[in-house]
């Protein structure tokens, strides 16, 4: 009886913690539409449709870092370099705009050398860690404030526009679907996509343990640079975001994303130490941090307390995260 | 013309000579065995021929043509697949893209065909279906398995490339006999397919049921190549022990039968061991042999509160132990040395006395440290350990290797323990400072402490103990005492050669 009695406990437990290997996004998601629930609580208006997309306009951006931060994190890695690429992107496209003469072609050019340049930041980190062996945490670091010095030298200080047709459509409506949920819609696509490709099987593997996958042959230098590539694509889709939403250059723009980013990923449920977690996950991780803002901010709490009420509430969120998965 | 061939391998790792002028042949459809006991180079060979170690000197040949392999990739794409024996498992990936990691289903994206990945899973997997039980399937995690179900995914694992050369790296130490036999069965389809076997065991019995030719190993070289059709059990066994070495008796008289017995082990089971039974006696040195890995050393760290017990009892002098932590087994007497940590347990940068103290510590409850009684208590058996050190107060960091480590022994050994637990001790240590441990060891047994000993250097084992038990596969196997401790009686034991068991 009792050893029945134990398999099945077993077995219970073993479905909860593959439904958690399968959807590592599921306790998030539920944290997530709790702290919606409780901001309509306070503010009705924000669970309507202007206000929800008032909310994603805000934390988009947040949530593309994020879905680019896990792919490294994956692989057992990090990237503390998001936030000065973001900046290092943001001022290179409006000055390449403003440079080719603010017309359609000009915008074309500087969102296509902005994405080039966040990928090449990505690769250059990639080197340094999968290739000299570089330990993560500094190196992005360092590279991060290289990448920020690169973006003062180029713009010493914020405030050059953008032409009006980048915010413009930015802000606007294709088909009647405003812009931004379009953008939402193409990165779920993406995430998707490449959450099925062995590219993303792979890097959970480097990060579950490195060892093993390099004996068994697979290329772990070439994807850990993939990673780190992928990582600065995303965080230059960010900064062309956020271009659209602050319409100017900002050498200074992306200096608060990074840890958040990095908050985000484990909000999400992806571990630190790499092997597990997913892409959908940290974006919703990137909502939860974006709706505790709101939250904090809606119930009327007096600015010198909404840091610190903040901070209290994602480390909650992180403790119940852990607890859960720790069951 | 061999598949594969090599030859003067040598490799050194620091001083320590790994392999010398080593050489195999391996032939299209043989199944290769390679022996020998711990430490002959077995494994480096093979992470040689795999391309994770590169060697210092020799050549690699397959086909005749000379390669050279810089990674584990270039010998993957030379056509060798290896089944390692620490096994080389995502564990936190499903079976079946554990199996297909490195040839993963995919189609003209590089979207990974799930469908595909789990059909082709199921048939490597039938096989094996009817003897690893229901949790086996295509979508189970590793870290939800059973070791034997682990080494059956490596085994799978390596056989699903199309490699032409398989090392298999010691696959059955966790597998059952009805496991075993689904595996040879598949080996034997392997040969007949034309594919190259290397075959490291420890079952002597399974060398003669699996093998076609031997390789036997002995310090670091490789010393014959053998039919198996040709010979037999004992002629392999002298074959790993080389010359005879007669070993003294040295501790005759403290074998009589009145002394008291201090530990008494009875049935203990835990990870990796099974219904271990013992006594020991005050003042005796018993020694735990065998092939590395057998259960001695996680028998050792249950006494001692590391890892917990999942069957039987302690008794120590006469009293059944409570649930066994460090803290209580200090508390009760037991010291336990492993060579593993005598390195790692060097308090970098901090002062002699403060290395010595960490034990003392915890057993004896002051309120203050005092740094001159700590002085005072450790002379005595740095003295004995010949340890050379200007003063107490220098930092650790001064001396020399050897007696960095003498230190970290001496914490120890400080508050008198009364039975000594020596987890292959001398692994890590210099050879003055092994020196002087067995003859520290000496004195100790002469003044009533008790000693376990485990090591996997067989000489220092048979010369330094009084009895021998020998381990195979969490069991004891076999007890050798007095004149029945040879290298030949320890190596049938350990090699389970089940046909001599029943003496």
């Amino acid at each position: 009886m009792t050893g029945l009695n134990l398999t099945m406990k077993r077995s219970k437990k073993r479905s909860f913690r593959r439904m958690m290997l399968d959807y590592p996004y599921l306790m998030s998601l539920m944290v997530c539409l709790f702290l919606l629930i409780v901001n309509g609580i306070f503010e009705p208006r924000s669970l309507g449709f202007e206000g929800l997309l008032g909310t994603l306009n805000s934390y988009l951006p947040l949530m593309i870092v994020a879905m680019g931060q896990t792919y490294v994190v994956f692989a057992g890695d990090i990237d503390l370099s998001v936030g000065s690429i973001i900046s290092l992107v943001n001022v290179a496209t409006v000055a390449l705009i403003a440079y080719y003469g603010s017309g359609y072609d000009a915008i074309g050019i500087g969102i296509l050398c902005g994405l080039g340049i966040g990928v090449a930041c990505g690769f250059f980190n990639g080197i340094c860690i999968a290739v000299f062996r570089f330990q993560p945490i500094v190196t992005t670091f360092a590279t991060g404030v290289i990448f920020g010095g690169l973006a003062l030298w180029i713009m010493p200080n914020s405030g050059m526009a953008v032409p009006e047709y980048y915010w413009d459509n930015y802000a606007g409506e294709v088909l009647g679907i405003p812009f931004v949920i379009l953008i939402l819609i193409f990165m779920a696509l993406l995430i998707t996509i490449i959450a099925r490709h062995k590219f993303t099987l792979l890097l959970k593997a480097i990060g579950d343990d490195i060892q093993p996958a390099f004996q068994t042959g697979l290329p772990v230098v070439q994807t850990r640079i993939k990673g780190y590539m992928m990582c600065g694509l995303f965080a230059a889709i960010s900064s062309l975001c956020l271009t659209g939403d602050t319409a100017s250059g900002d050498p200074l723009l992306g200096v608060k994303t990074t840890l958040l980013s990095v908050a985000a990923v484990v909000l999400g449920g992806t571990a630190l130490s790499g092997g597990s977690g997913s892409t959908i996950g940290s974006a919703v991780g990137a909502l939860i941090i974006g709706l505790i803002g709101s939250v904090v901010f809606f119930a009327g709490i007096s600015y010198e307390y909404q840091n610190l009420v903040q901070g209290l509430i994602v480390l909650l969120a992180l403790a119940g995260g852990v607890m859960v998965s720790k069951r | 013309m061999p598949l594969l061939k090599v030859s003067n391998v040598s490799k050194s790792f620091g001083k320590v000579v790994a392999l010398q002028n080593t050489a195999i042949k391996v032939e299209i459809g043989e199944v290769h065995i390679l022996i020998g006991s711990n430490g002959c180079g077995k494994s480096t060979l093979c992470k040689i021929i795999a391309g994770s170690v590169r060697p210092d000197r020799g050549s690699i040949q397959i086909n005749d043509q000379p390669v050279s392999f810089h990674s584990p990739i270039d010998a993957f794409q030379a056509g060798i697949g290896v089944f390692y024996q620490e096994l080389s498992l995502s564990k936190l990936r499903t079976v079946g893209e554990n199996i297909f990691l490195g040839n993963l289903p995919v189609n003209r994206l590089g979207l990974i065909d799930q469908k595909k990945l789990k059909q082709r899973a199921t048939a490597i997997m039938k096989p094996f279906a009817e003897v690893v039980g229901a949790d086996f399937h295509p979508g189970a995690i590793i870290s939800d398995l059973r070791e034997d179900q682990r080494q059956i995914v490596e085994i799978l694992k390596t056989i699903s490339t199309d490699a032409k050369i398989l090392i298999f790296d010691e696959p059955t130490s966790s597998l059952d006999r009805k496991q075993v036999k689904v595996f040879f069965e598949l080996i034997g389809r392997l040969r007949k397919q034309g594919k190259a076997i290397i075959f490291i065991s420890h079952r002597l019995d399974e060398v003669f049921e699996i093998g076609d030719k031997i390789t036997v190993m002995r310090d670091a070289n490789t010393v014959a190549e053998l039919k198996v059709a040709d010979t037999d059990k004992d002629s392999i066994v002298h074959l790993m022990v080389g010359q005879k070495i007669e070993y003294q008796n040295n501790h005759q008289e403290t074998l009589d039968s009145e002394r008291k017995t201090v530990l008494d082990i009875q049935h203990l089971s835990g990870s990796n061991f099974d219904d271990v039974s013992f006594e020991m006696k005050r003042g005796e040195i018993l020694g735990f042999g065998g092939l590395h890995g057998q259960g001695q050393s996680d028998i050792l760290q249950t006494i001692f509160g590391v890892r917990p017990a999942t069957n039987g009892k302690i008794v120590v002098k006469g009293q059944v132990a409570p649930k066994m932590s460090p803290h209580k087994a200090v508390d009760l007497g037991f010291a336990y040395i492993s060579g593993d940590r005598v390195r790692q347990g060097i308090i970098q940068n901090r002062p002699i006395v403060e290395n010595l103290s960490p034990v003392s510590l915890v057993k004896n409850r002051h309120l203050l440290f005092s740094r001159a009684r700590m002085a005072e208590k450790s002379k005595p058996v740095l003295k004995q350990l010949n340890t050379l050190f200007s003063g107490f107060e220098t930092s650790v960091n001064n001396l020399s290797g050897g007696n960095q480590q003498k230190i970290v022994i001496s914490r120890w050994l400080i508050d008198n323990p009364e039975i000594l637990l020596l987890d292959d001790p001398t692994k890590g240590i210099d050879l003055q400072a092994k020196a002087d441990l067995f003859s520290m060891i000496r004195q100790l047994l002469k003044t009533g402490v008790s000693i376990i000993l485990y090591s996997s250097e067989d000489e220092e084992l048979l010369n330094n103990t009084d009895r021998v038990l020998v381990f195979h596969g969490g069991e004891i196997t076999r007890e050798l005492v007095g004149d029945e401790r040879t290298e030949f009686n320890l190596y049938q034991a350990a090699f389970g050669d089940s046909a001599k068991l029943a003496l």
